[in-house]
C-alpha cells in the first residue's frame, strides 16, 4: 500500500485527460485525501495536447513532486511532448492506449518501467457508452480498479457531472467507468501499488487554487476596488472578484489596458479604499511607472504578479520565478516596494491579507509574487481558519491633527504620516508623482528630496524584523542550509525532510517576505552555515543574487536554479544536498587557472 | 436614478459632510443647502501656491474660470477631487484648494475613474494638456467616454509641448517648425472635438480664456452634465505658441456657437462644425445629449445595492 501516489496523464485535446484528473481530484477530496492537481496545455485555445499530474496522499502534500508512480498515455506523441513534466522511472507503472499499436516492450521511453500495461480505452468507451467522449471515465475505472480509489466517490462525481445531461448520457458514462474497473480487475497489477485508505477529513476539505484563494483573501482583507486587464495566468483573480466584490460595497474595473488598471487602483486608494490589481509578466512591466507613482505619493495598493515564463510573452501557461528582479527594481528612482510570496495555495490567503496590511500600514504598493503553479494548480485544502488574522487600516489623522493644519507628508520618526482622502474636511492636499515638501507642494530642493527619500525608505524598516514572515525548519546549528521561495519552497521542504531522515544535518529557510531583504534574519540563519543552497525556478537564480546584494553570505553559497517549465523535483534537491554534505574533494582535482585574456585585450587600445 | 450613497467615504468626518448625501445621485445642488455650511466663493478654491506658468499663459484664465464654476456649483473644496497628468497645464490641481492629484503623464483619466468608482459622491475634475490627453494618454479617452462616469475632462489645448520647451504636440499643425521638427511637421493634427464626439461623449464644448465669462459658464455646465463631459480650451502658449493664437487674437477670431444659432442637441451638426477645428475658432457647447444615459457610477450603486449581503 502507498501513502503517496503520483499519476501523470497525457492525451490530445478531446481525450478528456484534464477532466479525468479533475474528477479524480473531487473524489479524493470527498474521500478525505490531500492532493495537488497540475494541468498543462499546449498554447492552443482548443484542442492540442493536454496533460495533468495528480499527486494524492494521506498526509498534506507540499508540491506536485517528480517521477510518476503511474503514467497514462492516450497517445505517445502527446505524452512525449510533455517530456520532463511527466518523468517515468524504472519504478513507474505505465498504462497506454492499446490502439497505439505499440508492443509493451517497444514503448518509446528511455527507461524500462516496472510495469507496462496496454488497455483498449477507446474500444471500451465505444462498446460501453457508444462514444469516445467517455474515454475519461474508462480511465477513471482503470485507476479505480488498479490503484484502489473509492468507487463511490468517483461515481458521485460522475453523477454530479452528467446528471444534468439526461439519464442516457449518465448511464453511458457509468457503464464506461464500470468497464474500466472490470478490465483492471481482469488484468490485475501488484496490490502493493494501491493507495492506502484516507484517514479522516472526509467532506471538510475542498478543491481550490491560488487565484481563487487570492480573491477570497482580498475580500476578507477589505478590498473595495479591483482594476485589471485579462492576462494568463492571473485572469481568474479578476473573474472571482467580479462576482463578489459588489456584495461587499466595492467595485471592479476591467480596464482598457494594464496601465489604466493599476492607475484606477491608485485612484481608488487615493479615494481612501483598499484596492488591488493582478497581472502577469508583460502586464507587470507595463505597470512599472504607476507603481513608482504609488511609492512617491505614498498610496497603499496590492499588485499581484502571477509569474509565468518570460521575458516578453515567454511561456504564458508555465510557472517561473523570474520576475523577482522586475519586482524588486520595478520602477525608476530610489525606492523599495515590499514583495511577498506565498508558498502554497492555502498560504495565498494569509500572504494576500498580509499584503493589504503592509500596504495600508506603510502606505506603499506591495507586490505579491505568485506563480502559475500556485495560481492555477488545484489543491485539496483544509478550511482556512481566519480567527487569528488581524486587519490593518491606514493611519487617518485625528480631528485635532486636522484642525491644527494638516501636512500630508509630515516627517515623522517612523516615516509614516497620517493620510486623508477626498471628502475629509480639513485634509485636502496635493498628491503627486513630483517631489514635494511635507505639505505636499512641489519642490526641486535637494535637501527636501533627501529627506523624503529617507522617509519613504525608513518607514519600511520594521518589515526587516518580521520573523513571522520566515519559515525555518531543521537542525538550527547545521552547517548546511537551504533557502527556497514561492511554489518551489514545498519541493525544498520535502527534500530537506528526506535529507534529515537520511542523517544529513541541514536546515531550511523560506522567506515569504522577499523584499526588502531582511539582513538580520538572513545573518542569523547564515551564522551556523558553511554552505547554503538556494533553490528556485529561474535561469539566473534571482533570489540567490538578490541576497548577495544585501547580506554577507556563507563561503559556499550555491544556486540550484532552472528555467520555468523544467520542474525541480524533491529528488533533484536531495541529490544536491547529498553532494554538498560530502567532504570537499582534494584540491588537486580543481582546474588550474587559465591566463586571463583581458590584459591582451587592453593592449589593443 | 436617485439612490442612497453606499459610503460617502468621509470616514471620521462623515458628519461634517453629511449634506452631500442629501443631494441625491450626483451630490450636486445649485447652491449649498440652507442647513449646511455657507456656500463657497471663488476665492475659497484658490490655493496659496504660486503658479509656475509664464506671465500671459492662457492657463491663468482657465484656473480662474474653474474657481468661479466650482463656486457656482456650490460643492465645498474638500468634496472635489481634481486630477491631472503631466505638463504645464497639469500643474493646475495644486492651484486649487480641492484634493488634488498630479499623476503621471497621460494617466489622469484612469486615475480619476478609479476615484469616482471608489467614491461616487465626489465631484471629479480631470485636466491636462493636448499631449497628455491625445498623445501619451490618447488610448484612455475613448474608454473614459464609453464608460461614461460622471466626470468632467478639461483639456488645455495649446498645440505645443510647453514644459519640454516647444516640441510638436498631437494638435500641432502640419508643417510647423519646432525644436523637434526643424524641417516642418509631416503629420496632420488630431481633432479633439471630432474625436470626442465620434467616441460618443454626451457633452462636448470649446472655450477660450479670452472669454472668461463664457468659459466659466461652459465649465459649470459641463460639471452639471450627468455623465462624461469634455471641454477643450484653446489656451495659448505665450512662449512657444503661434502668434495668431494668443489671447488678443482669440478675441477677434472667436465665434460663439450660440450666436450662430447652433442647436447643441444636434450631434451630426456638431460634428460638422467640429470639422473646422484648427481653422475656425468656435466657442460654446457643440453637443449636449438631451437624454443622458445612466452613468457608470449610478450603475455601480445600483449593483452594490442589489447584491448587498
Amino acid at each position: 500500500m502507498l501513502n503517496d501516489l503520483i499519476i501523470g496523464m497525457a492525451g490530445s485535446g478531446g481525450d478528456g485527460i484534464v477532466s479525468a484528473g479533475e474528477s479524480l481530484m473531487s473524489a479524493a477530496a470527498r474521500e478525505g485525501y490531500y492532493a495537488i492537481l497540475t494541468k498543462s496545455f499546449g498554447s492552443q485555445i482548443r484542442g492540442g495536447e493536454s496533460s495533468c499530474r495528480l499527486r494524492i496522499a494521506t498526509t498534506p502534500v507540499l508540491n506536485p513532486a517528480g517521477a510518476l508512480s503511474v503514467a497514462i498515455a492516450l497517445n505517445w506523441e502527446d505524452f512525449l511532448r510533455f517530456g520532463g513534466e511527466l518523468p517515468v522511472t524504472s519504478d513507474t507503472v505505465v498504462i497506454y492506449e492499446q490502439k497505439t499499436g505499440v508492443a509493451p516492450d517497444a514503448i518509446p521511453l528511455k527507461v524500462r518501467p516496472a510495469i507496462v500495461r496496454s488497455a483498449p480505452i477507446e474500444d471500451l468507451a465505444k462498446s460501453s457508452a457508444g462514444t469516445l467522449q467517455a474515454k475519461n471515465n474508462v480511465v477513471l475505472g482503470l485507476l479505480c480498479g488498479w490503484f484502489g480509489f473509492g468507487r463511490d466517490a468517483i461515481l458521485e462525481g460522475i453523477r454530479k457531472k452528467f446528471g444534468k445531461k439526461g439519464p442516457e448520457v449518465l448511464a453511458g458514462n457509468e457503464r464506461a467507468f464500470a468497464a474500466g474497473i472490470e478490465f483492471a480487475e481482469k488484468n490485475p497489477i501488484d496490490a502493493s501499488r494501491r493507495i492506502a485508505a484516507a484517514t479522516g477529513g472526509k467532506g471538510v476539505r475542498r478543491v481550490t487554487d491560488g487565484n481563487e484563494v487570492c480573491a477570497e483573501a482580498a475580500l476578507f482583507a477589505g478590498c473595495k476596488f479591483f482594476g485589471g486587464y485579462p492576462i494568463t495566468p492571473a485572469t481568474e483573480i479578476m473573474q472571482h472578484l467580479q462576482r463578489d466584490i459588489w456584495k461587499h460595497g466595492g467595485s471592479l474595473l476591467q480596464a482598457e489596458d494594464e496601465i489604466a488598471g493599476i492607475a484606477a487602483v491608485v485612484g481608488a486608494s487615493f479615494a481612501g479604499k483598499k484596492a488591488m490589481t493582478a497581472t502577469s509578466g508583460p502586464g507587470f512591466s507595463l505597470k512599472s511607472e504607476v507603481l513608482g507613482l504609488a511609492s512617491q505619493a505614498e498610496l497603499p495598493l496590492v499588485c499581484v504578479n502571477v509569474q509565468r515564463g518570460g521575458p516578453s510573452t515567454g511561456l504564458p501557461t508555465k510557472p517561473e520565478q523570474s520576475d523577482l528582479f522586475a519586482a524588486a527594481f520595478s520602477a525608476h528612482g530610489d525606492s523599495i516596494r515590499p514583495i511577498l510570496a506565498p508558498i502554497s495555495v492555502s498560504d495565498m490567503f494569509g500572504v494576500t491579507v498580509e499584503a493589504f496590511n503592509i500596504a495600508e500600514e506603510f502606505q506603499t504598493p506591495v507586490i505579491v509574487l505568485s506563480d502559475q503553479e500556485i495560481a492555477q494548480r488545484k489543491d485539496i485544502i483544509d478550511p482556512i481558519d481566519t480567527t487569528g488574522f488581524k486587519l490593518v487600516d491606514r493611519l487617518v489623522p485625528t480631528a485635532e491633527q486636522l484642525a491644527g493644519g494638516y501636512s500630508r507628508f509630515k516627517l515623522t520618526d517612523s516615516g509614516i504620516s497620517p493620510i486623508t482622502h477626498p471628502g475629509l474636511k480639513g485634509g485636502a492636499y496635493l498628491a503627486a508623482g513630483i517631489e514635494h515638501n511635507e505639505h505636499g507642494d512641489p519642490t526641486s530642493s535637494g535637501e527636501m528630496h533627501e529627506k523624503m527619500n529617507d522617509k519613504r525608505l525608513r518607514k519600511l524598516n520594521p518589515l526587516r524584523q518580521r520573523r513571522d514572515l520566515f519559515v525555518i525548519e531543521g537542525d538550527l546549528n547545521a552547517p548546511l542550509g537551504v533557502i527556497s521561495w514561492g511554489s518551489v519552497a514545498g519541493v525544498a521542504l520535502e527534500a530537506v525532510r528526506a535529507a534529515r531522515a537520511s542523517g544529513i544535518a541541514v536546515k531550511l529557510m523560506v522567506p515569504k517576505l522577499i523584499y526588502p531583504i531582511a539582513e538580520e534574519i538572513y545573518a542569523e540563519f547564515f551564522a551556523s552555515l558553511d554552505q547554503c543552497l538556494v533553490v528556485e525556478q529561474s535561469h539566473q537564480g534571482q533570489l540567490h543574487r538578490l541576497i548577495r546584494m544585501w547580506v554577507d553570505v556563507p563561503g559556499k553559497f550555491v544556486s540550484l536554479a532552472r528555467s520555468g517549465a523544467n520542474p525541480i523535483a524533491p529528488a533533484a534537491v536531495l541529490e544536491r544536498l547529498r553532494e554538498l554534505s560530502q567532504p570537499l574533494q582534494p584540491t588537486a582535482a580543481r582546474r588550474s587557472q587559465t591566463k586571463p585574456l583581458y590584459r591582451d585585450d587592453l593592449r589593443a587600445y | 436614478m436617485i439612490s442612497e450613497p453606499i459610503d460617502p467615504g468621509c470616514g471620521a468626518a462623515a458628519a461634517s459632510t453629511c449634506h452631500v448625501a442629501a443631494q441625491g445621485e450626483r451630490g450636486l445642488a445649485p447652491t449649498a443647502p440652507a442647513s449646511g455650511p455657507a456656500a463657497p466663493t471663488a476665492k475659497d478654491f484658490k490655493s496659496t501656491l504660486k503658479p509656475i506658468w509664464c506671465p500671459g499663459c492662457g492657463d491663468y484664465g482657465v484656473v480662474t474660470a474653474i474657481y468661479r464654476a466650482l463656486a457656482n456649483i456650490g460643492r465645498l473644496p474638500h468634496e472635489v477631487a481634481f486630477i491631472s497628468g503631466i505638463g504645464c497645464s497639469s500643474r493646475i490641481p495644486g492651484y486649487t484648494t480641492a484634493y488634488g492629484f498630479n499623476t503621471v503623464h497621460g494617466r489622469a483619466l484612469p486615475v480619476a475613474q478609479g476615484i469616482k468608482m471608489a467614491n461616487p459622491d465626489l465631484l471629479v475634475l480631470v485636466a491636462g494638456g493636448d499631449g497628455d490627453g491625445f498623445s501619451i494618454g490618447g488610448g484612455h479617452v475613448p474608454h473614459a467616454i464609453r464608460r461614461n462616469l460622471d466626470l468632467t475632462y478639461i483639456v488645455m489645448d495649446n498645440q505645443i509641448y510647453g514644459l519640454t520647451k516647444g516640441q510638436l504636440s498631437p494638435t500641432t499643425k502640419r508643417g510647423a517648425k519646432t525644436p523637434s521638427s526643424s524641417y516642418g511637421s509631416m503629420e496632420d493634427p488630431v481633432n479633439p472635438l471630432l474625436y470626442c464626439l465620434a467616441y460618443g461623449a454626451g457633452f462636448v464644448a470649446q472655450g477660450v480664456p479670452a472669454d472668461l465669462d463664457g468659459l466659466t459658464k461652459m465649465i459649470e455646465e459641463a460639471i452639471r452634465y450627468r455623465g462624461f463631459s469634455f471641454v477643450n480650451i484653446q489656451s495659448p502658449c505665450v512662449t512657444f505658441g503661434d502668434a495668431d493664437n494668443q489671447v488678443k487674437v482669440q478675441k477677434t477670431r472667436m465665434k460663439a456657437l450660440a450666436s450662430l444659432g447652433h442647436d447643441s442637441t444636434n450631434r451630426l451638426r456638431a460634428m460638422d462644425l467640429a470639422q473646422a477645428y484648427g481653422e475656425e475658432l468656435y466657442t460654446g457647447v457643440f453637443y449636449r445629449n438631451p437624454n443622458p444615459p445612466q452613468t457608470y457610477d449610478a450603475q455601480i450603486r445600483e449593483r452594490q445595492g442589489a447584491l448587498k449581503v
